[in-house]
C-alpha cells in the first residue's frame, strides 16, 4: 500500500530516487540541496536505496563518476546547484552528446556573485542550452512523482538523454508537505528493465572507442558531427512526446496527473495571463483566484518542461490570451530580461502570435514571491493588455523592506 | 615483435683478467685447460688499460654466416645461437675475417675455427666468472612472452617518430590484455588516435576520451558498476602529465583517497606536447617551453618539477612506482606489480616518457635520452609498495653521471648557463636524498606514519 508521509521537498527527491532503484548515486554537499545529498546517503545507510555510494571530492567527479558507471551500464542519479553545478559543467554539458540517461536533481539557487546561498533559478537558467531535459517542480509531490518518471524519459529509446528534475532551493528543498509515497512494486512495473547504454558502452565484451575525435576541415568528421548535434536535437524534440506519454502514464500508475510541459489555469475565458515556473506557481494561483474574484479575466500558464522548450504547447495557450506577464527567478544578462520571457518572445515570432508581453524578475536570493507581489504582476500585465508599453523588466523585490532594516531603503 | 634471445654481457671494470672464464670455456669444450681451445679471449688495452672481450655476440644478422662457402655457419632461430657444422667447415677462416667482434677463431691445436656455441643456454664462462663481470642476461625470454602476446593497439597510428607513447601502450597493453578499459584523455595519446578518429578506433580493448580533468573518475565509476555485477574488468589509465599533476590531479587525488581500483599510468612528457610544448607542473626547472620561453629576460622554467610520484605515495595507493622505458624488464616487474595491486586499490606508475619533438633531440636517441636521465639520477628508478610501507630503488645508481651528461642530449635545455645547470644537479641531490630517507635504510620511516 502506498503510504503517506511529511517531509520537505528534498527527502521527497530522496524517496523518488530509492523507488526508481539506482546502481549508483554519488553525493557532494552544497547548501540548499545538502539535505538531500544526506538523505540519500541515511537511504543507502540502511538498505533503502542498495545502490554503490560514491561520496567523491567535488561535483566534477560526481558526474564524472556517473559518466563512467552509466557507459558500464548503470542506473545513476545526483543532485547539486549553484556553484555545484558550475563546478560540475564541464562534464554536465557533455552528459548529452554522449547520450547518457543520467537523472539529477538540481536544487535551485541563485549565483554568487554577491556571496548567496538561498534560492533562485539562476543557476539552472544559465545551463539550459547544455542539452539536458529540465523540468520544474510545483510541490514536494511532484518532486518525487518527477524524479521517477524522469528515468522512463531519460532511458526511452527515442531519447536517451540526461535529465534535471529542478526544485525551487528553500522553498521547496525545506518546505515540508504532506507526500505520498508510491509502492515498490508499483514503481518497478512502471519503470520496466533499465536500459542505460545500448548504444555507447565501456565493455570488453561488446569493446568500442567511445568518443573518438570527430570532426576536421574535411572529409568525412565534419558531415558526422552535424549527425550527433542533429541527432541531439531529435532526441529533444522527441522528448516532448515522451514526457506527455509517461506523464499520462504515471497517472494511471499513481492517480496524480500533472501537466506535462505546460499547465494552463483559469485560462479559458481568460483575456490575459501570468506565467510562472516552478514553486512560486501557487501564490500565482492565489493571486489569479482573488483577481478572478474581483471581476478579472486572467489566468495562469506554468512552465513544467522547459528543455525542450514547449513551443507547441503554447500556442493553444497564447491563442486564448491578449497579453502576459512572465514572472522569472533569474536573470538573461545582455538582454537584462528574465530567460523565461526571453524565449517567450522567440515562441510568438514562431506561432505568428504578436502580444504584449511584460518581464517581472523576483525571488531572486531567496526572496519571497507573495501574492501582494503577484497582484502587482497582475496589475502590471493589465495595463500591458491595455497599451501601456513596458521596455525594461518590473524587479518585484526591489522595494521589499522588512521592518528594522532600513538601512537598504536608503 | 622480432624475437629477442638471451646473451652474455661483459662488464669491463668488475675484470681483473683472471681468465677462469677462458679457461673454463677451454675445459668444457676440449677437456684441458689450455686457452687455446677457448671460445672466449680477454685482453687488455696496455698494461693499465682497460679488458675487453672477444667472444660471439650471436647476432641477429650475423657477418660470418654469409662469409662461409661451405654453409657452415647458420643462425638457428629457435635458440638464436649461431652455429658452426665441424663437418662441413674447410677452415678458409673467411668468417674469422668477417666478424668484427672477433668471435671467431682459428685453433691452431685443431686447426679448425671454433666459436661460442652457448653451452647449450648455460654457458661455463658466466658460472666460472669470480668477480660478476660476465652476467648470462635472459630478459630476452620476457620480451619473447611479451611479444606472443596480443598487440591491441593497431599499427600505422601517426605518432611522430620516436614516440615513448607508443612504445608504452604496445607493451602495456600486451600484458593487461583485452578484458580492460582504456581511459586516455585528451593529449598525445589520443592525438595519433588511440580512441579514434571519426568511427575508427586504433585500439582492440574498449577505449574513450574522458576530459583532461575527471580520467581516474570515470574509472572509478565503470570499476564500481562491474564489481556491483559481479565482473573483474580491468580499469587502466593512459594520462599525460597535464591531465595527471596539473588540472587533472583533483579526481586522481579523490580516487587515490577513496581506494578506487586501477591502474593510473601517468605518461610524464614533462608539459602539453599535444597541444604545441606548453609548460605543466611536471616540467623540469630551466626546461625551454612555449610558455616558458628563453629570451633576454626569461630563461625557461622557473620553478622545479612538482614531485607527482611521492605526491601519490602520500595517498594511499597500493602501489607507486617511477618507470622509464629504456629499463624495459624494471617497467614490465612494475607493471605485474601494479596488476596485482590494482586488485585491491590504486596502483599508479609515472612514466618518464622524453619526446623527441617537444623536447628537439632526434628520435634515434629516445633510448638514449631515458638511459642517461636514469643514469644522471635525473629521473631515479623506484617503487612503493603499501605492505613494505617504504620506498625501494629498483634500479639503483651507485656513480651516477653529471646531469649534463643527460641535459646536453636535448634541446630544451640548450640555453642552460652554468648557474642553471648547478641549480639542476644540486635538485637532483637532493632529490635522492630526500628519496633515501623513504627507503628501508632510510630514517624517515614508516611512510604512513611519517605523513
Amino acid at each position: 500500500m502506498a503510504r503517506t508521509i511529511v517531509c520537505d521537498g528534498n527527502e521527497a527527491a530522496a524517496w523518488g530516487v530509492a523507488l526508481s532503484r539506482p546502481d549508483m548515486v554519488a553525493v557532494y554537499p552544497i547548501t540548499p540541496q545538502s539535505s538531500l545529498a544526506e538523505y540519500i546517503s541515511q537511504f543507502v545507510a540502511d538498505g533503502i536505496i542498495q545502490a554503490d555510494l560514491m561520496d567523491v571530492e567535488g561535483e566534477h567527479s560526481v558526474l564524472s563518476v556517473l559518466q563512467g558507471a552509466c557507459l558500464a551500464g548503470a542506473r545513476t542519479f545526483t543532485a547539486t546547484c549553484g556553484q555545484g553545478l558550475a563546478f560540475m559543467f564541464e562534464p554536465y554539458f557533455r552528459t548529452p552528446p554522449l547520450r547518457l540517461p543520467i537523472v539529477m536533481s538540481i536544487v535551485t539557487r541563485d549565483g554568487i556573485t554577491p556571496q548567496c546561498v538561498w534560492g533562485g533559478q539562476q543557476d539552472a537558467m544559465t545551463v539550459r542550452e547544455a542539452g539536458w531535459v529540465h523540468m520544474y517542480c510545483e510541490n514536494n509531490q511532484e518532486i518525487l512523482d518527477t524524479v521517477i518518471m524522469a528515468y522512463r524519459i531519460a532511458e526511452h529509446r527515442d531519447v536517451m538523454l540526461p535529465v534535471n528534475v529542478n526544485h525551487d532551493g528553500n522553498y521547496l528543498s525545506y518546505g515540508v508537505e504532506k507526500v505520498e509515497i508510491p509502492d515498490q512494486e508499483e514503481v518497478d512495473a512502471f519503470l520496466g528493465e533499465k536500459n542505460t547504454n545500448w548504444h555507447a558502452a565501456l565493455d570488453p565484451d561488446r569493446p568500442m572507442g567511445v568518443d573518438p575525435l570527430t570532426g576536421g576541415a574535411g572529409g568525412l568528421g565534419p558531415a558526422l558531427f552535424v549527425r550527433y548535434r542533429k541527432g541531439l536535437c531529435k532526441g529533444m524534440q522527441n522528448a516532448l512526446g515522451v514526457i506527455t506519454e509517461v506523464h499520462k502514464e504515471w497517472e494511471k500508475t499513481s492517480g496524480r496527473s500533472y501537466a506535462p510541459l505546460i499547465e494552463e489555469y483559469r485560462l479559458e475565458d481568460a483575456d490575459y495571463a501570468i506565467m510562472t515556473i516552478g514553486s512560486m506557481t501557487g501564490a500565482g494561483k492565489d493571486a489569479v483566484d482573488a483577481a478572478r474574484e474581483a471581476g478579472e479575466r486572467i489566468g495562469l500558464v506554468k512552465i513544467k518542461t522547459f528543455r525542450p522548450f514547449p513551443l507547441q504547447a503554447l500556442r493553444e495557450a497564447l491563442r486564448k490570451v491578449k497579453a502576459v506577464g512572465v514572472v522569472d527567478r533569474s536573470v538573461s544578462f545582455g538582454w537584462n530580461f528574465g530567460p523565461v520571457y526571453q524565449e517567450l518572445l522567440s515562441a510568438m515570432y514562431f506561432l505568428n502570435r504578436h502580444i504584449p508581453a511584460v518581464s517581472f524578475i523576483g525571488g531572486l536570493a531567496g526572496a519571497d514571491i507573495t501574492v501582494d507581489h503577484f497582484n502587482r504582476v497582475i496589475e502590471t500585465t493589465a495595463m500591458a493588455l491595455h497599451g501601456e508599453v513596458f521596455s525594461e523588466p518590473v524587479w518585484l523585490n526591489e522595494n521589499d523592506q522588512s521592518p528594522g532594516s532600513d538601512r537598504v531603503s536608503q | 615483435m622480432g624475437k629477442s634471445y638471451p646473451t652474455i654481457a661483459f662488464y669491463p671494470d668488475r675484470c681483473d683478467g683472471c681468465n677462469q672464464c677462458v679457461e673454463a670455456c677451454a675445459e668444457f669444450h676440449s677437456g684441458t685447460r689450455n686457452p687455446a681451445h677457448s671460445r672466449i679471449k680477454v685482453s687488455q688495452d696496455g698494461e693499465e688499460g682497460a679488458f675487453f672481450l672477444a667472444l660471439c655476440r650471436q647476432c641477429g644478422e650475423p657477418r660470418c654466416v654469409p662469409s662461409c662457402p661451405a654453409g657452415a655457419l647458420k643462425k638457428d632461430i629457435d635458440t638464436g645461437v649461431v652455429s658452426l657444422d665441424e663437418s662441413k667447415c674447410v677452415s678458409c677462416q673467411l668468417c674469422t675475417l668477417a666478424c668484427p667482434y672477433g668471435g671467431i677463431t682459428y685453433n691452431p691445436i685443431t686447426h679448425q675455427v671454433m666459436k661460442c656455441d652457448f653451452c647449450d643456454g648455460d654457458p661455463v664462462c658466466v658460472k666460472a666468472c669470480p668477480r660478476g663481470a660476465l652476467e648470462l642476461k635472459t630478459g630476452s625470454d620476457i620480451y619473447n612472452g611479451w611479444g606472443d602476446l596480443e598487440d591491441l593497439f593497431v599499427p600505422g597510428i601517426s605518432a611522430c617518430q620516436g614516440c615513448n607513447s607508443e612504445l608504452l601502450i604496445r607493451h602495456t597493453l600486451r600484458r593487461i590484455g583485452p578484458n580492460t578499459v582504456v581511459a586516455t584523455p585528451p593529449g598525445c595519446i589520443p592525438g595519433v588516435g588511440a580512441v579514434g578518429f571519426n568511427g575508427v578506433t586504433a585500439t582492440k580493448t574498449p577505449i574513450f576520451h574522458p576530459l583532461l580533468t575527471n580520467t581516474a573518475a570515470m574509472l572509478a565509476g565503470i570499476r564500481r558498476y562491474y564489481n556491483r555485477i559481479g565482473r573483474d574488468v580491468t580499469m587502466l589509465a593512459f594520462a599525460g602529465d597535464g591531465g595527471t599533476a596539473d588540472v587533472g590531479f583533483q579526481s586522481l587525488s579523490g580516487a587515490a583517497e577513496r581506494g578506487e581500483q586501477m591502474i593510473y599510468i601517468c605518461v610524464d612528457n614533462e608539459g602539453y606536447m599535444n597541444t604545441g610544448v606548453q609548460r605543466s607542473s611536471t616540467t623540469p626547472y630551466g626546461a625551454w617551453t612555449s610558455t616558458t620561453p628563453v629570451g633576454t629576460v626569461l630563461r625557461g622554467k622557473s620553478r622545479d618539477a612538482k614531485p607527482m610520484a611521492l605526491l601519490m605515495v602520500m595517498h594511499n595507493c597500493e602501489y607507486v612506482a617511477t618507470a622509464c622505458m629504456t629499463f624495459m624488464e624494471d617497467y614490465y616487474a612494475k607493471l605485474e606489480k601494479a596488476v596485482e595491486a590494482a586488485k585491491r586499490g590504486m596502483a599508479y606508475i609515472h612514466v618518464f616518457s622524453p619526446c623527441p619533438t617537444g623536447w628537439r633531440f632526434p628520435p634515434s636517441k629516445l633510448i638514449e635520452v631515458g638511459r642517461k636521465a636514469v643514469e644522471t639520477n635525473m629521473v631515479p628508478l623506484w617503487e612503493y609498495e603499501a605492505e613494505a610501507r617504504c620506498i625501494d630503488f629498483t634500479h639503483p645508481v651507485e656513480d651516477p653521471l653529471p646531469v649534463k651528461a643527460y641535459l646536453s642530449l636535448i634541446g630544451k635545455y640548450n640555453h642552460l648557463d652554468e648557474e642553471q645547470v648547478a641549480h639542476i644537479q644540486r635538485k637532483t641531490d637532493e632529490r635522492i636524498e630526500t628519496l633515501k630517507k623513504f627507503t628501508r635504510e632510510g630514517d624517515v620511516k614508516p611512510i604512513q606514519d611519517a605523513a
